[in-house]
C-alpha cells in the first residue's frame, strides 16, 4: 500500500504542477458560483432562467 | 552509588514517518508558492486552510457518515448534534457576511428532483464507502488505500453525473429559498439558528425515546469549533461557503480530456462556470486548493504519529463497497448539488433550504447503504 501511495503522490502532484504551469492561471481562484446565472456551487443555473 | 537514570531509560523513538510528512508539508508549501507566485494570496491562504481542515478532521477523527450511521442504528445523536454546531458556528458569519458584503455569496441551489434523488444516492454511497467528500479526502490522505480506491470513483461517478445533471435539471423544480432573502441578514441568522435548534430538540428527542446518548464527546465538541471556524476562513478567502465535490468532477473532466474524451461541448461543461475550470489551471478553483491542501494536511497529521500506510490492503469485497460507494456518491454529489460539505453544512449555514431537503434525503439513503453493507462484508453499525 505504501508504494502504491508513493506513486499516487508524485503521479498527483506532477499532473497538479504541469496542468497549473501548461493553463491559463491569471486571476482570483474562483468557484463556478461566481459566475452570473450559476443558481448552485456548480454553476448550474436557476430554473426559472431555464425555462425561459 | 550514583545511577544515571537517564541511561537506564530506553530511548523512544518517534513513531511517526519523516518521508511522508516531509512529502506532504513540501508538497502544500509547493502548491502555494505556486499561487503565490501568480500573486494570489487568497490561493494560497486556501491551501493553508484545507491543510488545517485535514489536520482537524484527522485528530478529531470527525465523522458525518459514522455519526448518521450511529444515529439510525443505535440512535446515537452525538455525532448529528456535532455537524449542527459546527454549521451553527460558520452559519454566524455565513448568513450576515453573504447577504451584506458585495462579492461574498452563500451555498445556494434550486429544489427539485435532481436535488431529492442527487442526495438520496449520495447517501446510500457513503454509507457504502464508509465517507463522505470530506470523509473520503482526509482518510484517503491519512493512509487508506481503500478510501484512495473510494476516491478515484468518487471522481469517475462526479464526471458522469456532470453528464447526466442537465437532463435531471431538465426535469423541473423551484428556484434556491434562502431565509435572508425574506428576513433580511439578521432575520436569516435567526432563521438559520433556530432551524438548527429545531433540528437537534427532534434529533435529541428520538436519542432519548430510544435510550442512546444525546451529547456529543468532547472531542466532537472540539472538533465541529474548530472545523466551523476554519470554515469561516474558507468562507473570507474564497467568498463562497466551503466545498468539495466541484474540485472532483473538474479533476476527472481534466483526465478524461487529457485520454482523448472532449467533454467540452456537454451542456455542463458550457455553462460559465464549468467550462472556465475546464480550460484555466487546476490551481484557480477554489474547492481544489481546499481539496488539495486538506489531503496533505491529513497526510501530514498521520505520518506524524505513525508509519505511513503501512496496513495491509482490506479484503475485495470491502474494496468493491468502496468503489460502488464512490461512484455513487460522485454521481449523487453532482445531481444534489454537493456532499455533506457543500450542500449540507454550506447550504444550511447560508440559510438555504436545500441544505434541510439534501440532509433528510441524504439520510434517507443511508438507511439503505446501511442495509447494503452487510453484503460487503461490513458491519452495520
Amino acid at each position: 500500500m505504501r508504494l502504491v501511495y508513493a506513486l499516487v503522490f508524485v503521479l498527483g502532484l506532477a499532473a497538479i504542477v504541469f496542468d497549473h504551469l501548461a493553463s491559463p492561471s491569471t486571476g482570483r481562484a474562483m468557484s463556478p458560483e461566481d459566475f452570473s446565472g450559476a443558481c448552485a456551487p456548480c454553476g448550474a443555473p436557476c430554473p426559472s432562467t431555464q425555462s425561459r | 552509588m550514583t545511577v544515571a537514570t537517564t541511561a537506564e531509560k530506553p530511548a523512544v523513538a518517534w513513531p511517526g514517518d519523516w518521508l511522508f510528512l516531509a512529502a506532504a508539508c513540501g508538497a502544500a508549501l509547493l502548491l502555494a508558492a505556486l499561487v503565490w507566485l501568480d500573486g494570489q494570496p487568497a490561493s494560497a491562504a486556501l491551501i493553508g486552510l484545507g491543510f488545517a481542515l485535514g489536520i482537524a478532521f484527522f485528530r478529531a477523527e470527525f465523522s458525518f457518515t459514522a455519526a448518521w450511521r450511529r444515529f439510525l442504528v443505535r440512535g446515537e445523536a452525538g455525532g448529528l448534534m456535532g455537524a449542527f454546531l459546527l454549521i451553527a458556528v460558520a452559519a454566524l458569519a455565513i448568513v450576515p457576511v453573504a447577504a451584506l458584503v458585495p462579492g461574498f455569496g452563500g451555498a445556494i441551489a434550486p429544489l427539485g428532483p435532481s436535488l431529492l434523488i442527487g442526495s438520496f444516492v449520495f447517501g446510500i454511497g457513503m454509507q457504502l464507502a464508509n465517507g463522505c467528500g470530506s470523509g473520503t479526502l482526509y482518510t484517503a490522505g491519512s493512509g487508506s488505500g481503500r478510501m484512495l480506491i473510494a476516491l478515484a470513483f468518487f471522481v469517475v461517478g462526479s464526471v458522469i453525473g456532470s453528464l447526466h445533471l442537465p437532463a435531471f435539471l431538465a426535469l423541473g423544480g423551484a428556484d434556491p429559498i434562502v431565509a435572508s432573502q425574506y428576513l433580511g441578514p439578521w432575520g436569516g441568522l435567526a432563521a438559520t439558528l433556530a432551524s438548527l435548534a429545531i433540528a437537534a430538540a427532534i434529533v435529541g428527542a428520538m436519542a432519548r425515546r430510544r435510550g442512546a446518548n444525546v451529547l456529543p464527546s468532547r472531542t466532537i465538541v472540539i472538533g465541529a469549533v474548530a472545523i466551523g471556524l476554519l470554515s469561516i476562513a474558507v468562507f473570507v478567502a474564497g467568498r463562497h461557503p466551503w466545498s468539495v465535490t466541484f474540485g472532483f468532477t473538474m479533476w476527472g473532466a481534466k483526465i478524461a480530456s487529457a485520454l482523448g474524451f472532449d467533454l467540452s461541448s456537454q451542456p455542463f461543461w458550457q455553462w460559465p462556470g464549468p467550462k472556465r475550470a475546464l480550460t484555466d489551471s487546476v490551481l484557480t478553483d477554489t474547492s481544489s486548493l481546499t481539496d488539495f491542501g486538506m489531503i496533505f494536511g491529513a497526510m501530514a497529521a498521520a505520518a506524524a504519529l505513525r508509519p505511513f500506510a503501512r496496513a495491509d490492503w482490506p479484503p475485495l469485497k470491502s474494496l468493491a463497497a468502496a468503489a460502488l460507494g464512490g461512484l455513487l456518491m460522485g454521481w449523487g454529489a453532482r445531481l444534489g448539488f454537493g456532499c455533506n460539505i457543500g450542500a449540507f453544512v454550506g447550504g444550511v449555514a447560508s440559510g438555504s433550504l436545500h441544505g434541510w431537503v439534501w440532509f433528510a434525503s441524504a439520510l434517507a439513503g443511508c438507511t439503505v447503504g446501511i442495509r447494503l453493507r452487510p453484503w460487503f462484508g461490513l458491519s452495520r453499525e
